[in-house]
This record gives C-alpha cells, sequence and structure tokens, in this order.
C-alpha cells in the first residue's frame, strides 16, 4: 500500500467507514511507515480537538430579528403588489376614459342616450353590477391589511367593470342605430 | 403529524407565528453553521438570518420527503459559502501550501451551548476555541463547510455531497486533504511554542 492511500484510508478510518479488511491492511501499513504512524497520530490529534468543539448557541434575539425582517419583506412585497395594481388599474380607467372617443361614439350619442336607449333594464343591471363591486372591494378591503394594495386592486376591479358595461351599453347603441 | 411537519405546513400557508416556531427549533443549529463558517459572531448572526428568510421565501419548494433540518442547513451553508467568496481572499488549497491566517479572525465573545463552572476550564475551552477557528479560517469555503457539516453536525459523507453539490468521492477527498493540512498546521504551532 502507498503512503498517499493510507492516508485517505486513515482520513476514512476517522469517519468509520473502513470495513475491517481495510483497517487490518491500514494497521499494517502504519506497524511498518513510522511517517504514517506519525501522520496517524497527528490526524487523531485534530479529530479530537475537532469533534470536542461545542455547538455556539444562538443569541435570544435571533428569532425576533427574524420576524421582524419577515414582517418588514412582506409589507414591502405588498407594497409592490399594491403599486403594481395602482398603476394597472390608472391605466385601466384612463383608457375607459379615452374610450369613448376611441371609438367615436360620442359624436354619435353619449352615455345618456345610452342609458335610456337600454332603459330601466340597463339601470337595474348597472346597479346589480356596482353592487357587485362594492361588496368585492369590502372583501377585499378586509383581506388586505395595506391600503395602497387594496387601493389598487380595487381600482382595477372598478375599472374593468366598467369597462364590461361600456363595452354593453356599445353593443345596445350599435343594434339600436 | 408532528409538530414540526404542521408548523411547516402552516408556514408554507403564509402562517408567520408557525414559521417563528421553526426559527426558535433550528436558531442554534443554523447560527453556529454560520458561526463556524464564517468566524465572526456579527456576521453569522446577519447570515442566521438571512439563511432564515430565504428558508421562508422557498418553503414552498422544499421536499417534505426530506429531513426539514439538512435543507435549511444547506441553505445556510451556500449563504455563508457566498458570504466567504465575496470577501476576495485568495484561498490556498492545502493542496498546494497551507493557508495560515494572519491572525485577526475576528473571534467575538460568544456563549458556548455547554457549561462550565470552572474559571480555568473556561479559559482552555476559550483557548481551543480560538485555536479552532484560526484553523477554520485558514480552509477555503466549501471545505470549511465540508468540515463544520462533519463534525458538527455529523453528516456522513452522502449528506454532505447532498448538501454542498459534490460526489461522494469528491467529499472523501476534500476531507483527507484538509485534515492532513489542519494537522500540519496544528503541528507547526506547536513546534513554534517548543
Amino acid at each position: 500500500m502507498r503512503c498517499e492511500q493510507a492516508g485517505e484510508m486513515m482520513s476514512a478510518r476517522l469517519d468509520d467507514r473502513l470495513d475491517r479488511t481495510e483497517i487490518t491492511l491500514l494497521e499494517d501499513h502504519l506497524a511498518g511507515c513510522s511517517a504514517c504512524q506519525a501522520e496517524w497520530h497527528r490526524l487523531q490529534a485534530l479529530d479530537g480537538l475537532l469533534a470536542s468543539a461545542p455547538m455556539v448557541r444562538a443569541p435570544v434575539r435571533l428569532r425576533v430579528q427574524v420576524m421582524a425582517r419577515l414582517s418588514r419583506r412582506e409589507q414591502a412585497r405588498r407594497a409592490i403588489i399594491g403599486s403594481t395594481a395602482l398603476a394597472l388599474g390608472t391605466v385601466a380607467l384612463a383608457l375607459l376614459a379615452l374610450a369613448p372617443a376611441l371609438l367615436g361614439l360620442l359624436d354619435v350619442t353619449g352615455i345618456a342616450p345610452a342609458l335610456v336607449i337600454g332603459g330601466p333594464e340597463t339601470i337595474v343591471q348597472l346597479l346589480a353590477l356596482l353592487g357587485a363591486v362594492g361588496h368585492a372591494l369590502l372583501v377585499l378591503a378586509k383581506e388586505f391589511a395595506v391600503p395602497l394594495a387594496s387601493l389598487g386592486l380595487c381600482s382595477l376591479m372598478l375599472a374593468l367593470a366598467l369597462d364590461g358595461l361600456w363595452i354593453g351599453a356599445v353593443r345596445r347603441l350599435r343594434a339600436a342605430h | 403529524m408532528t409538530n414540526e411537519a404542521e408548523w411547516i405546513r402552516l408556514a408554507r400557508e403564509g402562517n408567520q407565528d408557525a414559521f417563528g416556531r421553526l426559527v426558535v427549533a433550528y436558531q442554534t443549529p443554523v447560527y453556529n453553521l454560520a458561526y463556524r463558517m464564517l468566524g465572526n459572531a456579527a456576521e453569522a448572526e446577519e447570515a442566521a438570518q438571512e439563511a432564515f428568510l430565504r428558508a421562508y421565501t422557498h418553503l414552498r419548494s422544499y421536499d417534505p420527503q426530506r429531513p426539514f433540518r439538512s435543507w435549511l442547513l444547506s441553505i445556510a451553508s451556500h449563504h455563508c459559502i457566498d458570504q466567504l467568496r465575496r470577501r476576495r481572499i485568495t484561498w490556498l488549497s492545502f493542496e498546494d501550501e497551507i493557508a495560515v491566517p494572519d491572525g485577526s479572525t475576528g473571534l467575538a465573545e460568544v456563549q458556548l451551548a455547554s457549561n462550565s463552572p470552572n474559571p480555568e476550564a473556561v479559559v482552555t475551552r476559550r483557548e481551543r476555541e480560538e485555536q479552532m477557528q484560526q484553523l477554520l479560517a485558514a480552509l477555503p469555503p466549501t471545505d470549511r463547510a465540508a468540515i463544520t457539516l462533519r463534525y458538527w453536525y455529523d453528516y456522513s459523507y452522502e449528506e454532505i455531497a447532498e448538501t454542498l453539490n459534490l460526489t461522494v468521492s469528491a467529499v472523501k477527498s476534500r476531507l483527507y486533504r484538509t485534515r492532513r493540512g489542519l494537522a500540519k498546521m496544528i503541528e507547526g504551532e506547536t513546534d513554534d511554542a517548543l
């Protein structure tokens, strides 16, 4: 056996990774090699030093610090989601405001005639839709503690609902004309 | 279902109180790993916090079939290795030469997990602790992680390999090279003292 191989076996011996035959081979080599014997003693001393080292206990404040950072991170995450939703909602509202002009409807009728043409059925549908949106806003406000996130999601929902209403009105108007 | 499994399940659903219980359960193993890796109490505290935050963020990717402790220590190990690499110190491999630390290991006053009523024993333990940290500080990051996981966590070669993304044979040869280098360092210190 070469000394290099014996060295690897010494390390494995410290980790209880040798079988009976390998242990015998190693011991035979050590009996006839003073250099490896010296290394074996050094490795055993090192092993004793490392094995006797205790765990270092965590400071008691660690949990509080982790939870505080976690809370701050969650708030920041929600703020980003809220900001994004708010931005999307604003864009949607802006598109909604421009929709009549884009569709050329103002030249034809405008929104009030649309409701008149639609009659009571459209007004009832509008009220039902507003009720549903209001309920959804209430649920969202309870679910999301961060006002910005609530505001953003609410504005997005409102814009989408109004967009839907617009599309319905446009179809009715086109059908009426 | 064990308490731990229940805490993990709740934490995955966003329950921070449940995650807080996991932090309490594993704060000492995570902190000790960070301290042994970084050799500095302040940095270890920061690294332990960051490891827990990363664990919370990636909790959904955790495989419940795997021990939570191993998964968590793997996150902490990789974070500490990254931190050490950012220090931009050139680590010398034991294959070439032994990297002897300059003495400024940043040892902090730390409370050890065992009781030590005898003042003389406290001094001896402190000296051994300093010697230990000086030895570890000389190691390249991955070797330091391998030795730490082997001695303080009683990890098998297979567990070290899985944690550090190495092969089992690489772990075996790393441990041998590292031990041989550390043993020479100890011998060198002993010779200097004579």
